[in-house]
Protein backbone atom coordinates (compact mmCIF):
# COMPACT_ATOMS: atom_id res chain seq x y z
CA UNK A 1 0.00 0.00 0.00
CA UNK A 2 1.34 3.42 -0.96
CA UNK A 3 1.96 5.69 2.02
CA UNK A 4 1.21 9.42 1.78
CA UNK A 5 3.12 12.43 3.10
CA UNK A 6 2.15 16.09 2.77
CA UNK A 7 4.62 18.97 2.55
CA UNK A 8 2.94 22.33 3.33
CA UNK A 9 5.40 24.38 1.21
CA UNK A 10 5.03 27.41 3.44
CA UNK A 11 6.07 30.85 2.25
CA UNK A 12 9.65 31.65 3.31
CA UNK A 13 8.94 35.26 4.26
CA UNK A 14 7.49 36.80 7.41
CA UNK A 15 3.99 38.26 7.22
CA UNK A 16 3.88 41.74 8.69
CA UNK A 17 1.26 44.46 8.92
CA UNK A 18 2.31 46.83 6.16
CA UNK A 19 1.21 50.48 6.18
CA UNK A 20 -1.02 49.99 3.15
CA UNK A 21 -3.16 47.41 4.97
CA UNK A 22 -2.91 49.15 8.35
CA UNK A 23 -4.14 52.43 6.85
CA UNK A 24 -7.04 50.68 5.09
CA UNK A 25 -8.18 48.99 8.30
CA UNK A 26 -7.91 52.18 10.33
CA UNK A 27 -9.55 54.36 7.68
CA UNK A 28 -12.52 51.98 7.58
CA UNK A 29 -12.71 51.86 11.39
CA UNK A 30 -12.39 48.08 11.49
CA UNK A 31 -12.08 46.91 15.08
CA UNK A 32 -12.48 43.16 14.64
CA UNK A 33 -11.41 40.72 11.96
CA UNK A 34 -12.16 37.15 10.94
CA UNK A 35 -8.73 35.97 9.79
CA UNK A 36 -8.19 33.21 7.21
CA UNK A 37 -5.19 32.07 5.16
CA UNK A 38 -4.11 29.42 2.72
CA UNK A 39 -1.77 26.90 4.34
CA UNK A 40 1.30 28.61 2.82
CA UNK A 41 0.56 31.75 4.86
CA UNK A 42 -0.92 30.25 8.01
CA UNK A 43 2.08 31.03 10.26
CA UNK A 44 0.90 34.50 11.19
CA UNK A 45 1.59 34.93 14.93
CA UNK A 46 3.65 38.05 14.37
CA UNK A 47 1.01 39.55 12.07
CA UNK A 48 -1.77 38.87 14.61
CA UNK A 49 0.24 40.58 17.37
CA UNK A 50 0.66 43.63 15.13
CA UNK A 51 -3.11 43.76 14.52
CA UNK A 52 -3.80 43.50 18.23
CA UNK A 53 -1.33 46.30 18.90
CA UNK A 54 -3.57 48.67 16.91
CA UNK A 55 -6.60 47.42 18.88
CA UNK A 56 -8.03 45.10 16.27
CA UNK A 57 -9.59 41.97 17.74
CA UNK A 58 -8.62 38.91 15.71
CA UNK A 59 -10.98 35.94 15.50
CA UNK A 60 -9.76 32.58 14.26
CA UNK A 61 -11.67 29.36 13.69
CA UNK A 62 -11.10 25.96 12.16
CA UNK A 63 -12.83 25.16 8.90
CA UNK A 64 -14.26 21.63 8.80
CA UNK A 65 -12.00 20.02 6.24
CA UNK A 66 -8.72 21.70 7.18
CA UNK A 67 -6.02 20.47 9.54
CA UNK A 68 -5.33 23.69 11.37
CA UNK A 69 -7.18 26.80 12.60
CA UNK A 70 -7.20 29.85 10.29
CA UNK A 71 -6.60 27.73 7.20
CA UNK A 72 -9.27 27.89 4.48
CA UNK A 73 -9.91 25.46 1.62
CA UNK A 74 -11.98 26.05 -1.49
CA UNK A 75 -14.53 23.42 -0.43
CA UNK A 76 -15.24 25.04 2.95
CA UNK A 77 -17.80 27.20 1.17
CA UNK A 78 -20.93 26.68 3.30
CA UNK A 79 -22.33 28.70 6.20
CA UNK A 80 -21.76 25.70 8.48
CA UNK A 81 -18.22 25.01 7.24
CA UNK A 82 -16.64 26.55 10.33
CA UNK A 83 -16.47 25.48 13.97
CA UNK A 84 -17.41 28.99 15.04
CA UNK A 85 -19.26 31.65 13.05
CA UNK A 86 -16.56 34.31 13.27
CA UNK A 87 -17.66 35.93 10.00
CA UNK A 88 -20.93 37.24 11.50
CA UNK A 89 -19.33 38.67 14.60
CA UNK A 90 -16.42 40.45 12.90
CA UNK A 91 -16.36 43.86 11.24
CA UNK A 92 -14.41 42.44 8.31
CA UNK A 93 -12.93 39.30 6.79
CA UNK A 94 -9.21 39.28 6.08
CA UNK A 95 -7.57 36.66 3.88
CA UNK A 96 -3.82 36.11 3.63
CA UNK A 97 -2.68 34.52 0.39
CA UNK A 98 -2.78 34.79 -3.36
CA UNK A 99 -5.42 33.84 -5.95
CA UNK A 100 -9.22 33.95 -5.75
CA UNK A 101 -10.14 30.28 -5.22
CA UNK A 102 -9.86 30.24 -1.42
CA UNK A 103 -11.24 33.72 -0.59
CA UNK A 104 -14.21 33.09 -2.90
CA UNK A 105 -15.20 30.25 -0.55
CA UNK A 106 -15.63 32.90 2.17
CA UNK A 107 -18.14 34.77 -0.02
CA UNK A 108 -20.00 31.59 -0.99
CA UNK A 109 -20.27 30.65 2.69
CA UNK A 110 -22.38 33.78 3.20
CA UNK A 111 -24.92 33.43 0.38
CA UNK A 112 -27.80 32.49 2.65
CA UNK A 113 -27.36 35.65 4.72
CA UNK A 114 -28.94 39.04 3.97
CA UNK A 115 -25.58 40.71 3.49
CA UNK A 116 -22.36 39.32 2.03
CA UNK A 117 -19.32 40.85 3.73
CA UNK A 118 -16.49 41.47 1.27
CA UNK A 119 -13.12 39.80 1.77
CA UNK A 120 -10.05 41.98 2.24
CA UNK A 121 -7.30 40.10 0.43
CA UNK A 122 -3.72 40.75 1.48
CA UNK A 123 -1.02 39.17 -0.64
CA UNK A 124 2.11 38.98 1.59
CA UNK A 125 4.40 38.36 -1.40
CA UNK A 126 3.40 41.23 -3.68
CA UNK A 127 2.22 43.30 -0.67
CA UNK A 128 -0.97 44.17 -2.50
CA UNK A 129 -4.43 44.78 -1.16
CA UNK A 130 -7.61 43.82 -3.00
CA UNK A 131 -11.26 43.79 -2.02
CA UNK A 132 -13.23 40.80 -3.20
CA UNK A 133 -16.97 41.43 -3.04
CA UNK A 134 -20.17 39.63 -4.03
CA UNK A 135 -19.93 40.82 -7.65
CA UNK A 136 -17.56 37.93 -8.35
CA UNK A 137 -20.21 35.31 -7.42
CA UNK A 138 -23.39 37.01 -8.72
CA UNK A 139 -23.41 35.34 -12.14
CA UNK A 140 -22.87 31.95 -10.51
CA UNK A 141 -25.71 32.50 -8.07
CA UNK A 142 -28.09 33.53 -10.84
CA UNK A 143 -27.19 30.44 -12.85
CA UNK A 144 -27.49 28.24 -9.75
CA UNK A 145 -31.05 29.45 -9.13
CA UNK A 146 -31.94 28.72 -12.76
CA UNK A 147 -30.32 25.26 -12.42
CA UNK A 148 -32.33 24.47 -9.27
CA UNK A 149 -35.56 25.34 -11.09
CA UNK A 150 -34.60 23.11 -14.03
CA UNK A 151 -33.58 20.29 -11.69
CA UNK A 152 -36.95 20.40 -9.92
CA UNK A 153 -38.74 19.91 -13.26
CA UNK A 154 -36.25 17.40 -14.71
CA UNK A 155 -37.36 13.83 -15.37
CA UNK A 156 -33.99 12.31 -16.20
CA UNK A 157 -31.05 13.03 -13.88
CA UNK A 158 -27.33 12.36 -14.29
CA UNK A 159 -25.34 11.96 -11.07
CA UNK A 160 -21.59 12.62 -11.33
CA UNK A 161 -19.16 10.69 -9.10
CA UNK A 162 -15.38 11.00 -9.03
CA UNK A 163 -12.93 8.25 -8.07
CA UNK A 164 -10.70 10.81 -6.29
CA UNK A 165 -10.45 9.46 -2.71
CA UNK A 166 -11.11 12.79 -1.00
CA UNK A 167 -14.14 13.62 -3.14
CA UNK A 168 -15.71 10.22 -3.68
CA UNK A 169 -19.37 9.92 -2.64
CA UNK A 170 -20.63 6.86 -4.50
CA UNK A 171 -22.73 5.64 -1.58
CA UNK A 172 -24.47 9.02 -1.35
CA UNK A 173 -24.98 9.01 -5.13
CA UNK A 174 -26.64 5.58 -4.94
CA UNK A 175 -28.92 6.82 -2.15
CA UNK A 176 -29.83 9.88 -4.22
CA UNK A 177 -30.63 7.71 -7.27
CA UNK A 178 -32.99 5.62 -5.14
CA UNK A 179 -34.57 8.75 -3.64
CA UNK A 180 -35.12 10.36 -7.06
CA UNK A 181 -36.55 7.20 -8.57
CA UNK A 182 -39.06 6.96 -5.73
CA UNK A 183 -40.24 10.39 -6.89
CA UNK A 184 -40.82 9.04 -10.40
CA UNK A 185 -37.64 10.44 -11.96
CA UNK A 186 -35.01 8.32 -13.71
CA UNK A 187 -31.39 8.64 -12.52
CA UNK A 188 -28.07 7.47 -13.98
CA UNK A 189 -24.71 7.47 -12.19
CA UNK A 190 -21.63 8.51 -14.20
CA UNK A 191 -18.11 7.81 -12.84
CA UNK A 192 -14.78 9.42 -13.83
CA UNK A 193 -11.60 10.85 -12.30
CA UNK A 194 -11.58 14.50 -13.42
CA UNK A 195 -15.17 15.60 -14.02
CA UNK A 196 -14.75 17.42 -17.31
CA UNK A 197 -18.16 19.01 -17.90
CA UNK A 198 -17.61 19.25 -21.66
CA UNK A 199 -18.58 15.57 -21.81
CA UNK A 200 -22.10 16.23 -20.54
CA UNK A 201 -23.26 17.12 -24.05
CA UNK A 202 -22.78 13.49 -25.08
CA UNK A 203 -25.80 12.50 -22.98
CA UNK A 204 -28.75 14.44 -24.44
CA UNK A 205 -31.26 12.22 -22.56
CA UNK A 206 -30.21 13.85 -19.25
CA UNK A 207 -32.33 16.89 -18.28
CA UNK A 208 -30.25 17.95 -15.24
CA UNK A 209 -27.05 16.92 -13.46
CA UNK A 210 -25.99 16.49 -9.83
CA UNK A 211 -22.35 16.86 -8.83
CA UNK A 212 -21.20 14.80 -5.83
CA UNK A 213 -17.49 15.75 -6.06
CA UNK A 214 -15.83 19.09 -5.20
CA UNK A 215 -18.67 21.55 -4.43
CA UNK A 216 -16.87 24.28 -6.37
CA UNK A 217 -17.73 22.42 -9.60
CA UNK A 218 -21.35 23.31 -8.81
CA UNK A 219 -20.55 26.99 -8.32
CA UNK A 220 -17.51 28.06 -10.34
CA UNK A 221 -17.83 25.74 -13.34
CA UNK A 222 -21.57 26.03 -14.08
CA UNK A 223 -21.18 29.38 -15.80
CA UNK A 224 -19.23 27.67 -18.59
CA UNK A 225 -21.87 25.06 -19.50
CA UNK A 226 -25.46 25.24 -20.68
CA UNK A 227 -26.65 22.04 -18.99
CA UNK A 228 -28.22 22.60 -15.55
CA UNK A 229 -26.04 21.22 -12.74
CA UNK A 230 -26.50 21.44 -8.97
CA UNK A 231 -24.49 20.13 -6.03
CA UNK A 232 -25.46 17.03 -4.04
CA UNK A 233 -26.15 19.13 -0.90
CA UNK A 234 -29.14 20.76 -2.59
CA UNK A 235 -30.39 17.69 -4.48
CA UNK A 236 -32.31 16.26 -1.51
CA UNK A 237 -34.47 19.35 -1.12
CA UNK A 238 -34.04 21.67 -4.12
CA UNK A 239 -37.24 23.59 -3.32
CA UNK A 240 -35.85 24.62 0.08
CA UNK A 241 -32.49 25.50 -1.50
CA UNK A 242 -34.27 27.69 -4.04
CA UNK A 243 -36.31 29.45 -1.35
CA UNK A 244 -33.11 30.21 0.57
CA UNK A 245 -31.64 31.92 -2.48
CA UNK A 246 -34.81 33.48 -3.88
CA UNK A 247 -34.37 36.82 -2.10
CA UNK A 248 -31.02 37.31 -3.81
CA UNK A 249 -31.44 39.10 -7.17
CA UNK B 1 10.07 31.52 -2.34
CA UNK B 2 8.23 28.56 -0.79
CA UNK B 3 9.91 26.12 1.61
CA UNK B 4 10.40 22.81 -0.19
CA UNK B 5 11.53 21.14 3.05
CA UNK B 6 13.92 18.87 1.15
CA UNK B 7 15.47 17.61 4.41
CA UNK B 8 12.05 16.50 5.66
CA UNK B 9 11.36 14.81 2.31
CA UNK B 10 14.68 12.91 2.48
CA UNK B 11 14.02 11.95 6.11
CA UNK B 12 10.53 10.61 5.29
CA UNK B 13 11.93 8.51 2.43
CA UNK B 14 14.78 7.08 4.53
CA UNK B 15 12.62 6.46 7.59
CA UNK B 16 10.04 4.56 5.56
CA UNK B 17 12.74 2.77 3.53
CA UNK B 18 10.82 3.79 0.41
CA UNK B 19 12.26 2.52 -2.84
CA UNK B 20 9.94 4.24 -5.33
CA UNK B 21 8.55 7.71 -4.64
CA UNK B 22 6.01 9.77 -6.55
CA UNK B 23 6.03 13.57 -6.20
CA UNK B 24 2.78 15.48 -6.85
CA UNK B 25 3.03 19.27 -7.14
CA UNK B 26 0.57 22.14 -7.53
CA UNK B 27 1.20 24.22 -10.66
CA UNK B 28 3.11 26.94 -8.78
CA UNK B 29 5.75 24.45 -7.63
CA UNK B 30 6.06 22.44 -10.87
CA UNK B 31 8.99 24.56 -12.14
CA UNK B 32 10.94 23.38 -9.05
CA UNK B 33 10.26 19.70 -9.73
CA UNK B 34 13.80 19.05 -10.94
CA UNK B 35 15.28 20.40 -7.70
CA UNK B 36 13.16 17.97 -5.67
CA UNK B 37 13.85 14.93 -7.86
CA UNK B 38 17.61 15.67 -8.12
CA UNK B 39 17.83 15.98 -4.32
CA UNK B 40 16.00 12.72 -3.71
CA UNK B 41 18.07 10.82 -6.24
CA UNK B 42 21.36 12.17 -4.94
CA UNK B 43 20.60 11.77 -1.23
CA UNK B 44 18.65 8.51 -1.14
CA UNK B 45 18.58 5.20 -2.99
CA UNK B 46 14.96 5.71 -3.99
CA UNK B 47 13.77 6.18 -7.53
CA UNK B 48 11.71 9.37 -7.81
CA UNK B 49 8.91 10.11 -10.27
CA UNK B 50 6.65 13.08 -11.01
CA UNK B 51 2.87 13.19 -11.39
CA UNK B 52 2.36 15.09 -14.63
CA UNK B 53 -0.96 16.88 -14.25
CA UNK B 54 -3.55 17.92 -11.65
CA UNK B 55 -3.04 18.51 -7.97
CA UNK B 56 -6.28 20.19 -6.92
CA UNK B 57 -5.70 19.56 -3.22
CA UNK B 58 -5.30 16.91 -0.56
CA UNK B 59 -8.65 15.57 -1.81
CA UNK B 60 -7.02 14.75 -5.13
CA UNK B 61 -4.53 11.89 -4.72
CA UNK B 62 -3.46 9.71 -7.66
CA UNK B 63 -4.90 6.19 -7.60
CA UNK B 64 -3.45 2.87 -8.66
CA UNK B 65 0.11 3.58 -7.52
CA UNK B 66 0.32 0.08 -6.00
CA UNK B 67 0.30 -1.32 -9.53
CA UNK B 68 3.56 0.52 -10.20
CA UNK B 69 4.98 -0.57 -6.81
CA UNK B 70 5.27 3.05 -5.67
CA UNK B 71 5.56 2.83 -1.90
CA UNK B 72 5.50 6.55 -1.03
CA UNK B 73 3.55 9.47 -2.50
CA UNK B 74 4.52 12.98 -1.44
CA UNK B 75 2.09 15.80 -2.20
CA UNK B 76 3.37 19.37 -1.86
CA UNK B 77 1.40 22.51 -1.11
CA UNK B 78 -1.35 20.94 0.97
CA UNK B 79 -1.86 19.32 4.34
CA UNK B 80 -4.12 16.60 5.66
CA UNK B 81 -7.74 16.94 4.55
CA UNK B 82 -10.80 15.82 6.47
CA UNK B 83 -13.41 14.45 4.11
CA UNK B 84 -17.11 14.91 4.85
CA UNK B 85 -18.87 11.67 5.77
CA UNK B 86 -21.19 10.09 3.19
CA UNK B 87 -24.85 10.78 3.89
Amino acid sequence: MTEIVFIDAKWEGIISLEDKLKNYLQKNKISSIALFASVQFSDADNFIKELEKINIKVYITKAKRTSKPMQILGCDAYHNSFHEDIISKSDAILYLGDGYFHPKALLLAQIKGQKIKPVIMWNPISKTLEILDEKIILEQMKKYKRNLKMFINAKSIGILVTIKPGQNYLMTAKRLKEFLEKQGKKAYIFIDNNLDLRHLENYPFIDAWVNTACPRIGTDDIVNIKQPLINIKEAGNPVKALEELEFRK
Amino acid sequence: MYKLEIEKVIEEIKQRKATQVLIQLPDGLKPKANVIIDSIESKTDAKAFLWLTDCFGACDLPLGLDILKIDLMIQFGHNRYWKDKEW
